[in-house]
């Protein structure tokens, strides 16, 4: 059994005086135990709509989902002890309270007895790293410092399923990388996770599998090395002053999708397989181009391309 | 329980962390100053009982309005009722500790009123029939409890809340007779004094305060009882509204 | 010449943006359903005593003391609006611009006292004749521009106290409420200044809105010209006295907020 499983899953929103906003469309996805599991894509995607619904928030249009075997909607009291939730941001913790004092009142709300309260408030105040500013008012941690207060508060229940909704977002690169090193052991705990991000380094570093999700649907789901490689396949070449034989040159190429001059005089050479870039590198290097950069396209880009193609290969 | 425990809690722990919770209990005894002045230049001691209870209802009436009223919407600014939702205890159990508690405190203020009668005025308060004085002020407690749980969850729903709470004190220091009985005013009002409990409970306790016999005690602490009642039913059905709204639509759908 | 006149630029548009914001939380509808509702229950409040009391002396005493007092509450709410440039994060850039702070300060509360002054005359116009009082007419109409004063007198002492606690700008709920609370008990709103002991007394002429009040009732009472110019000058001694401790002050208060740090929380 899953341990969240999500079946055909809708949820429509109808703002007042607007047109209904379909967040999800159809959603289905299974995550075994243990398994850390990314959800990618870019904002207004569906993440936050999909972890607000199996964290017993949010209710869906359609579809049902489980987690621990529990129908989220109709058994609502034997979900919510089993999950954690670490929604981030600035907001969703008592500014003028202490850390400690934040983690305490949880505790109780997640019927915990009160020697359970202090011993695992503590443990998780070490594990995080804030014991030393465990008495201090939240108000004056810094943005990291709150976020890993978020992760401690979602594990204040031991939670055997977590869900973390960008918990990274607006983390500087350092604070980001110890906090994957968190997630990283709680996987090695045995718990499930259920993470979303737009960040593709993020969801490779950290996650077993990731699903791609974009406009509320569910494009696929894939391991990060595949997830890896099918980046590394649409890269892109953007050379100034090429000659233009060598850019004919560079079209016959096996595996370029398209060379196109850009406004600015600059030409993007597209490929969409693994080694077409070499291939082309060499080419103008040959004749001596070096004003060359290559990138990885964006997520959005990746679809457009994806969708072309007509889907993935695994 | 434990959520209603948890909420007492963390509502202590509020009152420390955010000083205007402390408002009511400095106000209280200084209307009791106001008061007691009023009454003795006018050379009326025999009206000390109504010096003394009105501060109460004063603070009592604040923390409702300003303290209590107010739990559920600073949550929702906080970002923090979505993970009330989520979590296994009982949304309501922790709001009502937290709104008990706050009006359990409000008993400090009969102490601060009295002590300051006494230490600057020389007043002594005589409690005539002792029985019925503190049945009053418990039934009266429940009832400011009640009325805050409505309070909160209505302030949440309506549009208006913050004009509303900001304006709610005195005109229901008037309706409510906490200071001068209802008696003294217009025909056209008393049936709207008739459905705010805050009458019902003053008068019972200045009789309470009084030599003269009290009439009809039962009924009208009843009254008191059903009020306080009808504002909790009120306040526990509206947080329910709130509930599905926070899930169903996915918003409060208000400013 | 010129530093007074882009010091008065500043003040205008301190007014103005002052007088934004507050219209920016009121409607009109919530302006009379809400804050006129409340300010008539409060001034009816405490005529009510005089019903009690059952003497239409005591009754005009109450009515007329605690409608002034309304004036001075909108001058100490203005405090509300100052503190809350720290919490808007506005602050640390206007203490960045060359004007001085106190100055900008004084002037977005402005339009929260002449607020307070209207309601205060309106509740005195209605509820009035609502008690059954009859004012003399047209001395009556000195009272407007002496109510004002009260306004004016309790808001130089409100800029003062918005200064003392702008390094603690959580403070400044209560500070308001105990503010206001004190001066109805100690500015002879609803009892006469005579009532105090001495050293009271002394203590209340001290304060806004006594002299003022005072002046008030003379007026009222018909009493000579010479009596109520006395009073009105007591006044005008004690505004100045608040508002020169204001100048003074404000800026060295800015400053120690600006050294331990102190201003910088948006809390």
């Amino acid at each position: 059994m899953p341990a969240v499983d999500v079946q055909e899953i809708r949820r429509i929103f109808t703002p007042r005086k607007r047109e209904p906003v379909v967040a999800l469309d159809g959603v289905s996805l299974a995550i075994p135990a243990g398994e850390v599991h990314g959800l990618l894509g870019p904002n207004g995607a569906g993440k936050t709509t999909l972890v607000k619904i199996l964290s017993t928030v949010l209710l869906p249009s359609g579809g049902r989902a489980f987690v621990g075997g529990h129908d989220v909607v109709t058994e609502t009291e034997a979900v919510r002890p089993l999950i954690g939730i670490v929604f981030g941001g600035e907001r969703g913790l008592y500014t003028r309270l202490s850390a400690r004092q934040n983690l305490e009142y949880w505790g109780a709300l997640y019927r915990l007895s009160g020697a359970q309260i202090k011993q695992r408030s503590a443990e998780l105040l070490e594990r995080v790293g804030l014991t030393e500013r465990a008495d201090q008012r939240v108000e004056e941690f810094s943005r990291g410092m709150k976020q890993r207060l978020h992760l401690a508060r979602g594990l204040m229940g031991d939670a055997r399923v977590l869900f973390l909704d960008e918990p990274t977002t607006g983390m500087d690169p350092l604070a980001a990388r110890e906090f994957r090193a968190l997630i990283n052991q709680l996987k090695g705990e045995g718990r499930t996770i259920l993470l979303t991000t737009h960040d593709m380094v993020e969801a490779e570093t950290v996650c077993d599998r990731v699903t791609l999700i974009d406009r509320g649907r569910i494009l696929a789901t894939e391991t990060p090395r595949s997830l890896g490689s099918l980046i590394s396949r649409f890269q892109r070449i953007d050379v100034e002053d090429a000659p233009r034989e060598v850019l004919e040159a560079i079209r016959a190429i096996d595996g370029v999708s398209s060379v196109t001059t850009l406004e600015d005089g600059t030409v993007r050479i597209e490929v969409h397989e693994e080694g077409a870039t070499t291939l082309v590198l060499k080419e103008l290097v040959d004749v001596g181009v070096t004003a060359v950069k290559t990138s990885l396209p964006s997520l959005e880009e990746v679809y457009v391309q994806v969708i072309g193609d007509r889907g993935l290969t695994v | 329980m434990r959520a209603f425990l948890a909420g007492a809690q963390i509502q202590l722990r509020f009152l420390r962390a955010y000083p205007d919770a402390a408002i009511p209990f400095f106000t209280a005894p200084m209307f009791s100053v106001i008061f007691q002045m009023v009454f003795r230049h006018a050379g009326r001691e025999d009206l000390t009982p109504y010096a003394a209870i009105a501060p109460v209802f004063i603070a009592l009436w604040w923390l409702a309005l300003f303290n209590s009223g107010w739990t559920i919407t600073m949550e929702r600014w906080n970002g923090t009722i979505e993970m009330l939702v989520a979590a296994p205890s009982s949304f309501a159990a922790v709001v009502f500790g937290r709104i008990t508690t706050t009006t359990l405190l409000g008993v400090v203020s009969f102490f601060e009123t009295w002590l300051v009668a006494r230490a600057i005025f020389g007043t002594k308060i005589t409690i005539y029939h002792p029985w019925a004085f503190y049945a009053t002020v418990f039934v009266t407690l429940f009832a400011m409890a009640g009325t805050a749980v409505a309070m909160a969850s209505l302030f949440v729903l309506a549009r208006n809340a913050v004009t509303f709470s900001n304006s709610a004190s005195y005109p229901f220091y008037v309706l409510g007779g906490i200071l001068v009985p209802v008696s003294f005013l217009p025909h056209w009002i008393r049936p709207v004094s008739a459905v705010v409990f805050l009458s019902w409970s003053a008068d019972l306790m200045r009789a309470a305060l009084q030599a003269a016999p009290m009439h009809e005690f039962g009924f009208r602490l009843a009254m008191v009882a059903v009020l306080g009642a009808a504002g909790l039913l009120v306040g526990l059905y509206a947080m329910r509204v709130i509930l599905t709204r926070v899930r169903g639509t996915g918003e409060l759908g208000t400013t | 010449m010129s530093a007074l006149v882009s010091n008065a630029r500043v003040s205008w548009y301190a007014i103005v943006s002052g007088a934004n914001d507050y219209w920016a939380i009121f409607t009109l509808k919530s302006w009379v359903f809400g804050w006129c509702v409340r300010m008539l229950s409060q001034v009816s409040f405490f005529a009510l005593i005089g019903k009690l009391l059952e003497s239409d002396k005591q009754t005009q005493f109450f009515l007329v003391g605690n409608a002034v007092m309304i004036a001075a509450m909108g001058a100490t709410f203005a405090m509300n609006m100052t503190t809350s440039e720290r919490g808007n994060g506005t602050l640390s850039l206007l203490l960045a611009s060359p004007s001085r702070p106190v100055l900008v300060f004084a002037s977005r509360g402005v339009y929260v006292m002449a607020d307070g002054v209207f309601s205060a005359l309106l509740g005195l116009f209605i509820l009035g004749p609502a008690f059954g009082l009859h004012f003399p007419f047209p001395r009556i109409l000195l009272v407007i521009p002496l109510t004002a004063l009260v306004g004016m007198s309790a808001y130089c002492f409100s800029t003062f106290l918005a200064g003392v606690i702008i390094r603690k700008r959580e403070v400044t709920g209560l500070l308001v409420n105990a503010t206001i609370v004190i001066l109805m008990t100690l500015c002879g709103i609803n009892v006469p200044v005579s009532f105090y002991p001495g050293w009271l007394a002394w203590i209340s002429r001290c304060l806004p809105i006594t002299n003022g009040l005072e002046a008030i009732r003379d007026v009222i009472a018909g009493a000579p010209a010479s009596t109520i110019a006395a009073h009105v000058g007591a006044e005008l001694l004690v505004m100045s006295g608040w508002l020169a401790l204001a100048l003074v002050t404000f800026g060295a208060f800015v400053r120690a907020g600006q050294r331990d740090g102190s201003l910088e929380y948006a809390a």
